[in-house]
């Protein structure tokens, strides 16, 4: 039930469960960021690439804020400090887009 | 293209609605789902076989854990010729189970079914049929032609604009985007599949087996046979001694003084 | 695990949090019946726990049994009765509460018998049996049913473990010692199987099995340096095998070398868990000692 990784030599052993727990909260962590920065714009009615733009400094804040809440002990809950900005980045872009245009939708167009 | 002017309506009428219908279809089959779902009948011999391939696989992984007398023991055990566990397992009678025959795997599948795509070509089918037409939305950034045929499902206008959605793709739109939404919503394992497994006992750590348990039998006998036993603590008490040696001397100092 | 008295966790607690303490009881089989059943009856989760209700008056019914309150049982079994009437599980806690309880445990068998024929693939229905065997001391019973038992369910690892205490108490160690090995299988990265693989072939006791001891102790260390049990383990056995007449003179003094790598290890833990000075002396005095017993 459990990975190891070698690192310099030394087998590191990892908890599955306890990997998948971390990983299931950040996912819903990544994906009411998504929604909540998609909610935001689409009502202040940003368009074309700034859009895309907005999503991927959210994403980077969401990145540093989980990294202050971890501190330094990072290596212990986590493999690697960027998977957590890339990991769910695409899929959290869908649900991003959706909102967007969806809010976008709601205050703009009509 | 100029800007388009939509009439305030369809956003009440035709935008609104269909994502509170994909939403709440969502959910609603989400629990219909958990509703019909049998709780499969587990056969001993199905719960053997696959408990018997976990510990295959263990000893191939982890076996340099343990003595060579030990893993050569329970390889015998596994792949011996004449009473192998793997040997006799593969000359069992197949009961690789007809669909067609097995009616419970007729009424599974019927309900995997149900529950996925016919809400899915229903509801879109509806949907296509009372909103047919719209032009809902705008996706906030620019596309190419190339995207018309897939936003603007329904609308046979060649001068419009690609980055305006018709209601049939905002409804697919919904369906995909939302799927991270539901998890969101409903948790990754809620309370309600929990009573499912109050009501009758779930066996073990009886997994979905492949179907021809045979082929996954030989294929296991054939990656054990070729693993090899290099004891992994072969030279531990060296390098506990070597990885500490700076404590060691530090602590006999220490110790002296 | 809590180490707080009852009066201390009742005061602070928020419904929220007993809930949470007792799911996380149920998730590490923690048997702690005084408390769960304080926790219950402090507070009426009754009508704010949603579908965990049934898993909680479960695991309060099971708290109640080995408690032996009659009147908390039969509150649990009504409802949960009341809510599934054809459970099997719901079963399985009648019959523990009006037949294992009462002692009538041929009866039981006999249920659990016929509740196998109906549902072959029930690993809770055997491992009750068993348990019923280990009630009436049937130790060598006990012994051939888990083997039974594990010849279907091989991955069960808290039946390994059951059944490796259980040929320790018959003393047949190097069964024991097999069904250790399967856990390390199972789990190569817990300690404490491998400290007791090491304790099993130390029992042992033959030139073979101590140096298997050694290198488990060695692991175990390795995996968990403040391992005190395997730090002391280690000591004995290299001491034990640097005596070992039949070696060579280079092979005793590695061993001498591990053990008194050992006995550093363990004076250094004392002193950074700042021991006073007669503490330290009295560990010199016990270590000597045992080096002395184990020449014998």
């Amino acid at each position: 039930m459990r990975t190891r990784k070698e690192k310099s030599g030394e087998v590191v052993a990892y908890s599955e469960a306890a990997i998948r727990h971390n990983h299931s909260i950040l996912e819903y962590c990544r994906t009411s960021m998504s929604a909540l920065s998609g909610f935001t714009a689409g009502v202040i009615g940003l368009t074309g690439i700034l859009g895309f733009v907005f999503y991927f400094l959210v994403a980077i804040v969401l990145w540093l804020i989980i990294l202050v809440k971890v501190g330094s002990s990072w290596d212990k809950y986590f493999r690697g400090r960027l998977n957590l900005l890339t990991n769910g980045l695409g899929g959290g872009l869908f649900t991003y887009v959706l909102f967007w245009t969806f809010l976008y939708g709601m205050v703009h167009v009509y | 293209m100029g800007e388009l002017l939509l009439d305030p309506s369809i956003r009440v009428w035709v935008f609104l609605p269909i994502v509170i219908i994909t939403f709440f279809v969502g959910i609603l089959r989400h629990y219909v789902s958990i509703l019909i779902s049998s709780t499969k009948k587990v056969e001993l011999q199905q719960v053997e076989d696959s408990q018997t391939l976990i510990r295959s696989r263990f000893l191939r992984e982890n076996g340099k854990y343990i003595p060579k007398q030990s893993f050569l023991m329970r390889r015998h055990y596994f792949n011996n010729e004449e009473t192998g566990y793997f040997k006799v397992a593969s000359k069992r009678p197949s009961q690789a189970p007809n669909p067609i025959t097995d009616p419970s795997m007729m009424t599974d599948m019927l309900k995997g079914n149900i529950t996925n795509v016919l809400p899915m070509i229903l509801i879109g089918g509806w949907i296509n049929w009372t909103f047919s037409g719209f032009v809902t939305t705008k996706v906030p950034f620019p596309l190419t032609l190339r995207f018309k045929p897939m936003l603007q499902r329904g609308i046979e206008l060649m001068s419009l604009d690609a980055s305006w959605v018709s209601s049939a793709s905002w409804y697919f739109l919904n369906v995909f985007g939302l799927r991270s939404i539901y998890t969101l919503v409903l948790g990754e394992n809620n309370a309600a599949d929990q009573t499912r497994l109050m009501q009758d006992q779930m066996s073990g750590a009886a997994m979905a087996m492949p179907p021809d348990p045979k082929q996954a039998f030989k294929a296991e006998w054939e990656a054990l046979q070729i693993c090899e036993h290099h004891w992994a603590l072969k030279n531990v008490e060296n390098d506990l001694i070597g990885i500490t040696a700076g404590h060691q001397e530090q602590s006999s100092v220490a110790s002296q003084t | 695990m809590t180490t707080k008295s009852s009066e201390e966790w009742k005061a602070p607690l928020t419904k929220q949090e007993a809930r949470s303490l007792l799911q996380k009881w149920r998730e590490e089989n923690t048997r702690c019946p005084e408390k769960v059943r304080d926790v219950w009856q402090a507070f009426d989760l009754r009508n704010s726990v949603g579908d965990e209700k049934w898993q909680i008056l479960e695991q309060v019914c099971l708290a109640a049994m080995d408690l032996h309150d009659a009147v908390l049982i039969k509150d649990c079994l009504t409802q949960l009765d009341a809510k599934f009437p054809n459970s099997s599980r719901v079963r399985r806690l009648k019959v523990m509460a009006k037949l294992e309880l009462r002692e009538r445990y041929e009866d039981a068998l006999k249920v659990y018998d016929d509740m196998i024929k109906k549902d072959e693939s029930n690993s809770i229905l055997y491992k009750r049996k068993i348990a019923i065997l280990i009630a009436q001391r049937k130790i060598p019973e006990a012994i051939r049913e888990m083997s039974e038992y594990l010849k279907k369910f091989m991955n069960d690892s808290e039946a390994w473990l059951e059944l490796c205490d259980l040929y320790i108490q018959e003393q047949e160690y190097s069964k024991a010692a097999f069904c250790m090995e399967e856990l390390i299988l199972t789990n190569p990265h817990n300690h404490l199987y491998h400290q007791k693989y090491a304790e099993i072939q130390y029992t042992i006791n033959t030139q073979e099995s101590m140096e298997l001891a050694r290198s488990y102790y060695s692991q175990a260390v390795k995996l968990n340096p403040t391992n005190m049990r395997a730090l002391y383990g280690l000591f004995l056995t290299a001491s034990n095998l640097s005596q070992q007449a039949k070696y060579t003179s280079q092979k005793r003094r590695e061993n001498a070398k591990i053990a008194s790598w050992a006995m550093s290890h363990i004076t250094k833990i004392y002193e950074d868990a700042e021991a006073g000075k007669h503490q330290l002396s009295a560990l010199e005095a016990m270590m000597g000692s045992l080096q002395v017993n184990s020449v014998n």
